[in-house]
């Protein structure tokens, strides 16, 4: 399949610890900014995606909140933090389709209290404790931080994988982050601070997690044609992929030494029909070091077991041969599930990322990932259209 | 037969029944660990699977386990000091267990120094309050 869709909008609303504001108001507060960067209103819009973070509480009625009327395609989408991607794919497909004209995918949460600290906004899946299922979380494996580290520490046994590479994936986050004013945490950080950070779940650090940020981001996707005619560059959506492993806890899974991305990441690349020697700039979903590291493996920016290496090298961080999260990403910038690398890779495919701006930037390849490594999306993005 | 209870530690969490795992927790009473097994694959498959995860075969049984395995991997949770009382660190792990399947498990008595992938883990068993009888892992 081919596509001819493309991002035309994106917002992005104040960002962190910003308190006092409903999910449902930063969805509108995001869409309304996408629209005008496109250079669109709000009646042109006539598809609608929301995806509701961990607190799950805006949803597709946010239609009628926004005043729309004759909405051609609208849906609640959840596939955690591979949901960003998902809903662009759904959105190409949808004005491929000829189903809707101008379509608005939106990601908004707003975990944080004031008062209260950012990991209590997650505390751990809201689960009854009943039943078999509900084993892994009585023993303590309920929030991501522990679920992230045992999947870690397999990759660290079977590789040889330290905690100074992930912490040269912290590092390079917020070196990015200090070239994007936009960033939440800007501070500079040392390998050292890295390692001197408390412990979390062993092995990861504090600044092996990413932050908790309240907000919304949405974008406007809609046909190149369209797309051509407003206001901002388009991004081209070149190709797409999921994959989604379907773990089983039993001998011979590859938990935490392979995720969704071996299979999502080649199969964008074919629909896109570029190689991953080609991509220029890489925004991946980085809830943890780990993550990204693992992900670079997997869409194989380097080989199999040799991603701690790859990252210590200095290869994602600027100045680099393979910039990777440019603007800090969930490590440093901000947390808004898949929509944290997706609106980066807009930035950066239009070219006006600023200071952080990758010069080549031709082809940008921006990942989702939820669960813990169990769902992932891919998408490939250009400033060109394809062919063209 | 009575059963030897290990003191319920801090971190670990009740958990009641439902229909589905009643079979499970009467033998858990009893100090037996069952798991799930398909007799047209004959391949084990964890507590809580409704099907063969190796052949999706819908055939499932309850069947006992040796209870015996090895240590996949684990995380430490250095845990919070309240009040007068130490941060308690918490030790959970994946293992392995000699019939295939994983189980996750607190490892309540284990020393970090200890922790070391292959390490040998016997199930043992604990009952929070208001909680059924739940396993729990010992380094062997």
């Amino acid at each position: 399949m081919t596509t001819r869709a493309a991002i035309a909008g994106l917002g992005i609303t104040e960002m962190g610890k910003v308190y006092g504001r409903s999910a449902t108001d930063f969805a509108v507060d995001a869409i309304s900014r996408a629209a005008a960067d496109a250079g669109l209103s709000l009646a042109d819009i006539d598809g609608l995606y929301v995806n509701p973070g961990i607190k799950n509480d805006t949803d597709l009625r946010l239609q009628s909140t926004l005043g729309m009327r004759n909405t051609r395609v609208l849906a609640t989408i959840q596939g955690f933090g591979s949901s960003a991607g998902q809903m662009v794919q759904m959105a190409a497909m949808a004005i491929e389709a000829g189903m809707a004209e101008v379509v608005a995918c939106v990601y908004a949460d707003a975990p944080l209290t004031e008062g209260k600290r950012a990991g209590a906004a997650y505390p751990g899946q809201a689960r009854a404790m009943k039943g078999v299922g509900s084993l892994p979380f009585a023993a303590g494996l309920k929030a991501a931080p522990e679920r992230y580290a045992v999947a870690t520490r397999r990759h660290m046994h079977a590789y040889g994988t330290t905690s100074e590479q992930l912490g040269a994936v912290a590092v390079a986050a917020r070196q990015w982050a200090q070239l994007n004013p936009a960033a939440q945490m800007r501070e500079p950080m040392t390998l050292e601070d890295h390692q001197s950070s408390r412990m979390i779940a062993d092995p990861l650090r504090l600044l092996d997690c990413c932050l908790v940020s309240n907000g919304a981001v949405a974008v406007i996707v809609t046909s190149a044609e369209r797309a051509a005619t407003l206001a901002q560059p388009p991004v081209h959506v070149w190709g797409w992929g999921q994959g989604h492993p379907g773990y089983v806890n039993r001998r011979d899974s590859e938990f935490g030494l392979v995720t969704g991305a071996a299979q999502s990441g080649p199969e964008a690349l074919k629909m896109a029909g570029v190689g991953v020697d080609e991509i220029d700039v890489r925004e991946l979903y980085d809830c943890f070091t780990f993550t990204t590291l693992v992900t670079l493996e997997d869409y194989g920016f380097c080989a199999k077991g040799e991603g701690g290496e790859f990252v210590a090298s200095g290869a994602i961080a600027p100045g680099g041969s393979h910039p990777t999260n440019t603007g800090g990403g969930e490590l440093s910038s901000f947390y808004m599930w898949g929509m944290t690398p997706l609106s980066e890779a807009v930035i950066q495919a239009r070219g006006q990322g600023g200071e952080r701006q990758v010069p080549q930037h031709d082809l940008v390849m921006v990942s989702g990932n939820g669960g813990v490594l169990d769902f992932h999306s891919t998408l490939i993005l250009s400033p060109h259209q394809k062919g063209k | 037969m009575t059963l030897t209870l290990i003191d319920a530690p801090a971190g670990l969490a009740p958990v009641v029944r439902d229909d589905f795992s009643a079979p499970f927790f009467e033998a858990s009473a009893e100090g037996r660990l069952l798991l799930r097994w398909s007799p047209s694959s004959d391949a084990w498959s964890e507590p809580a699977a409704r099907f063969c995860s190796v052949t999706q075969a819908a055939d499932l049984e309850w069947r006992e386990s040796t209870g015996a395995g090895r240590l996949v991997t684990w995380t430490v949770k250095p845990g919070r000091a309240k009040d007068d009382q130490p941060a308690v660190a918490t030790v959970i792990g994946i293992v392995e267990l000699d019939e295939g399947p994983w189980l996750s498990l607190l490892l309540p008595q284990a020393d970090a120094a200890d922790l070391a992938v292959d390490a040998a883990v016997r199930v043992a068993w604990s009952q929070p309050e208001g909680s059924e009888v739940l396993p729990v892992g010992l380094l062997v």
